[in-house]
């Protein structure tokens, strides 16, 4: 849908008057003119505001005083665990309801003897940059050039290369999926969209945090992205268009029943009082504010790059099969590259 | 006044006779020209502009092919090498036996062995299939721990994960899901050869390797020299295999120009569509190059 979306726009034909858009894809749209703002029309719709959605989601939409988009979700990447395994290798991890890289250390070390994994090398793009965040690291400095090869993305891969190296985690070409759906993994960072595979395994599972350094939640983050809608620059959408959409979106705040269902974590923070909710895993994500504070969306407007990137090189720095330095190096030199040449078009 | 009805009918039947052939290419020629013409030099005008598919095209003249051909220190140089060694690896190692193990089933095919329709049309079924659904399968093959070539043979390889097995793998698939084109081509073109050549040469007291030599082969000669470069330029465009089954790793060592093109032009960032023009047009030369040589080499050689 990506790459459909500009040539589309730039036809001016056919352009659909709403689009859900992934958060980080928004600043693009803004500085390629393609995004009409909501600003004349909230006016009527007092209820969508701040305060009734989750923090991290809405300021995604606020560009430079301008509101862009609307949130529908903020989805995250969590942890899925085993509770038969963590009562036996584990039996204090969740106390805090946060589970640390050492508790997950020490229970996989004293899984091992039973051949069973502690931990599962899962989606690298999040994993890196959950823990990157931790460390301190932030990926661009200016707002333009990437910031991958320091001394926070070295802390981040050591201690991916660490826990490898010493046997606790999933191994290359192991899926790190089938492993906790047969019983045989404890901790398994997925998102939340997971939750309906996963809730085909036959045993009790729950979700917590991502795996992190500190216990103290104020120090937490879990990677995130969210839905968001936008209209496009399209000159059939008419006033009457514009008034359903508004009338749409305002329903959607009340009415997120169903996308919770799915898996997801609604965005607006209307959600909260519904019961059924509430007994959904994902919900505690949402549940106080301390928990909302810790999703963090990574809204860097070349964040692609770095996916693409962070995708093709980590697996090979963990699994031991390139240095760590290397695969710094090789990352930002290819994000920066790509970077440059962006640029280069916008002189 | 009759010598005259006749001229202009004349000119009339002429007339007719210009239009027609055009009607009958007609169908093709309009979805060659816009399935292939056009995005062809759209495609060359684009690798000589820095487009993001936003905006417009800025009209840069060679610097693309300048800075992938000659800036070392850009990462498209690197993109470049990295993935046109792969590329032609991968051509390298496959095509022989994309044309080799077709061409050894369909002779055994033409022997008209019991249930030789059966293994015909097992043999030929995987062409049917779409690249994905055939990488699923074969993931499911070399998975690691669950896999049945692991456990059959009592092996712990990280097929898709380390070399030289990530490219065994992805050179397995690749005949598998290709040999059924090549098979078909091949059992026509035996069935063909007229059976009192062998019996000629059985007389002489040729052997059957004698045979398939001085027979078989220079009589499917045509044949062999279609399915080389056909061959040869499909796998020139290797995409699916290497970016399901590895993800272009390890190290990126299976990373084929193809990826390379895709994630520049329409990967999750913004769009190099200059650079990827221009890659996928230096890939295009390099097919063409490759494939007249195959032409001029395998001709001559047949005279």
């Amino acid at each position: 849908m990506y790459t459909k979306i500009p040539t589309v726009v730039n036809s001016g034909k056919n352009i659909p008057d709403l689009n859900i858009v992934h958060a980080e894809r928004i600043k693009q749209y803004k500085d390629n003119n393609m995004l009409i703002s909501y600003d004349k029309y909230l006016g009527d719709y007092p209820e969508i505001k701040a305060s009734n959605y989750v923090t991290e989601a809405w300021n995604i939409g606020d560009l430079d005083g301008k509101r862009y988009s609307l949130p529908l979700d903020i989805h995250t990447f969590q942890m899925y665990y085993n509770k038969d395994l963590v009562k036996k290798y584990a039996p204090k991890a969740l106390d805090d309801n946060i589970v640390t890289f050492d508790e997950i250390q020490a229970a996989g070390e004293a899984a091992k003897k039973d051949k069973i994994t502690g931990l599962g090398v899962t989606w690298f793009k999040p994993n890196f940059l959950s823990l990157y965040a931790q460390y301190g690291g932030k990926l661009t400095k200016n707002g333009t050039d990437v910031t991958l090869d320091n001394a926070d993305g070295k802390k981040t891969l050591e201690k991916y290369v660490a826990m490898y190296k010493s046997g606790i985690t999933s191994r290359d070409g192991q899926d790190p999926a089938q492993l906790f759906q047969s019983g045989k993994e404890i901790f398994y960072p997925e998102g939340i969209w997971m939750q309906n595979q996963v809730k085909a395994a036959k045993f009790e599972w729950g979700m917590i945090n991502a795996p992190q350094l500190s216990s103290d939640l104020s120090k937490a983050v879990n990677w995130s992205s969210s839905h968001q809608f936008v209209m496009f620059k399209s000159k059939d959408r008419d006033a009457a268009k514009t008034k359903a959409i508004m009338k749409f979106i305002a329903w959607v705040r009340t009415h997120s029943q169903e996308w919770a269902k799915s898996g997801q974590n609604p965005a607006s923070l209307a959600i909260k009082d519904d019961a059924a909710y509430k007994k959904m895993g994902q919900s505690f994500l949402i549940n106080t504010p301390e928990e909302q504070a810790t999703m963090k969306i990574f809204d860097y407007k070349y964040n692609g790059f770095v996916a693409d990137s962070l995708d093709k090189h980590v697996g090979d720095a963990i699994f031991g099969k390139v240095s760590i330095e290397k695969t710094l190096q090789t990352m930002q030199k290819e994000v920066q590259g790509k970077i440059d040449k962006d640029q280069a078009n916008k002189k | 006044m009759d010598a005259q009805v006749e001229k202009n009918n004349i000119k009339h039947v002429k007339k007719d006779r210009h239009l027609t052939p055009w009607l009958f290419v007609a169908p093709h020629l309009i979805i060659f020209a816009i399935f292939f013409l056009i995005p062809v030099i759209f495609g060359i005008y684009i690798s000589f502009t820095n487009w993001d598919l936003m905006g417009s095209p800025k009209f840069i003249g060679l610097a693309n092919y300048k800075e992938l051909l000659f800036d070392n220190s850009s990462v498209f140089y690197e993109q470049l090498r990295t993935g046109l060694k792969n590329t032609f690896l991968f051509v390298v190692i496959s095509v022989p036996f994309c044309i080799i193990v077709p061409l050894l089933m369909a002779l055994a095919l033409n022997v008209k062995p019991k249930l030789g329709k059966f293994f015909q049309a097992l043999f030929y079924l995987p062409s049917l299939f779409a690249i994905s659904a055939v990488v699923i399968i074969w993931n499911l093959m070399f998975n690691v721990a669950y896999g049945p070539i692991n456990n059959i043979f009592h092996l712990k390889t990280v097929w898709t994960g380390t070399q030289p097995y990530a490219w065994i793998a992805i050179v397995v698939v690749t005949i598998w899901w290709t040999i059924g084109g090549n098979m078909i081509i091949y059992q026509a073109a035996l069935n063909g050869i007229s059976k009192d050549y062998y019996e000629a040469a059985e007389i002489d007291g040729a052997t059957p390797t004698q045979q398939f030599f001085k027979i078989t082969l220079p009589s499917i000669r045509s044949q062999i020299l279609y399915t080389v470069v056909m061959t040869t330029i499909a796998q020139f465009n290797i995409y699916g295999q290497p970016l399901m089954l590895t993800n272009g790793g390890p190290d990126s060592s299976t990373s084929v120009l193809l990826m390379y093109i895709q994630q520049n032009a329409f990967g999750s960032g913004q769009s190099i569509a200059g650079i990827a023009s221009a890659m996928a047009i230096i890939l295009g030369i390099c097919i063409m190059i490759v494939s007249a040589i195959q032409f001029v080499f395998l001709r001559d050689n047949s005279r």
